[in-house]
């Protein structure tokens, strides 16, 4: 099945022509880094370590829209590569690792944002709250991680 | 000039920090962990700022009260990518050096598209300082977008020569 989708006639355009994949690729960096650098100033906020001024509330519902852009055109750009060699990705145990990270992250980065405005009208931004966040952020990192080591163990990408 | 720079990334490859990076298996992409990270610091602030002078996205909070929000990590996230990305560089330096792509990168896109962003964020603080950013605000903040996206395609198109 993977390899059959390898085959459509327009992944095999979207694989063979070089500044189509090139594209693709930019759009998947600029797009990740955007949706995770500004989770992450979220997730640093509730921390307390960033834009300390700055009311949590305000912070998360001025970003988390941004985000979530961004996330969901990382997710269609890394499905469209994905797609280019599909045969190889789909059974690859890192590409997995990836993927679960991915989900995890996703489920904090949801728990981070309905926590904000409860936790923003508090008087102290409660311990629990910064542990959630802290896990959120490092996820991130991890899934990170977890993309570089594909190369770096499977020689794919 | 040339071959002052061609000394220094000689003398990068034969540090400690560049032999380890080359041939440890672990430590390019733990390295690579390290840029990527301050990548998505440095231009997840970068983009919000630029996004918001455009008028995209919540008003929440107005450009300037974002730029003095995001300024601390903003460079806390420059400095890891920095970090990240030189002892990327040692590994192989005098490999990049010859490298079009990279030539382009570091040579053009990233200190013109620097110097454009330590511009718009000093001059974010009068430009959004109310809800609505005048024209020149929108037209520099789509600018310092393009000018990563320049950086960002330089560096994808490395390994292809």
């Amino acid at each position: 099945m993977w390899e059959a989708m390898e085959q459509m006639g327009w992944v095999k355009t979207l694989s063979s022509t070089g500044w189509m994949y090139a594209s693709v690729s930019v759009i998947h960096y600029l797009t990740m880094f955007w949706f995770i650098g500004s989770m992450a100033v979220v997730d640093l906020r509730v921390m307390g370590v960033a834009a300390r001024k700055r009311n949590l509330t305000e912070l998360s519902a001025q970003i988390f829209p941004w985000a979530w852009t961004g996330m969901i055109l990382a997710l269609i750009s890394g499905f469209f590569m994905f797609l280019t060699d599909a045969g190889d990705w789909a059974p690859d145990p890192v590409f997995h690792v990836k993927l679960g990270m991915i989900v995890l992250s996703i489920v904090f980065a949801i728990w981070v944002q309905r926590g904000a405005p409860k936790w923003g009208a508090l008087a102290e931004i409660p311990t629990s709250a910064k542990v959630i966040a802290a896990i959120a952020l490092l996820l991130w990192i991890l899934t990170i991680l977890s993309a570089s080591e594909i190369p770096a163990m499977e020689g794919l990408g | 000039m040339y071959g002052l720079l061609q000394a220094f990334a000689k003398w990068l490859e034969g540090t400690p920090w560049g032999v380890g990076v080359r041939t440890s298996l672990w430590a390019y992409p733990f390295t690579q962990l390290v840029h990527f990270t301050g990548l998505s610091i440095w231009l997840g602030t970068n983009l919000a700022l630029d996004l918001r002078l455009l008028g995209l996205g919540k008003h929440r909070e107005t450009a300037a009260q974002l730029r003095d929000d995001l300024f601390a990590w903003n460079w806390i996230g420059f400095c890891i990518v920095v970090l990240g990305g030189l002892l990327l560089f040692s590994s192989t330096a005098t490999t990049f050096l010859v490298n079009v792509a990279f030539r382009w990168k570091l040579g053009l896109f990233v200190p013109v598209a620097l110097l454009w962003h330590i511009f718009v964020q000093w001059k974010a603080r009068d430009w959004g300082a109310t809800q609505d950013a005048p024209a020149i605000a929108k037209f520099s903040g789509l600018a310092e977008i393009l000018l990563w996206i320049c950086v960002i395609t330089a560096a994808v198109e490395i390994p292809n020569h």
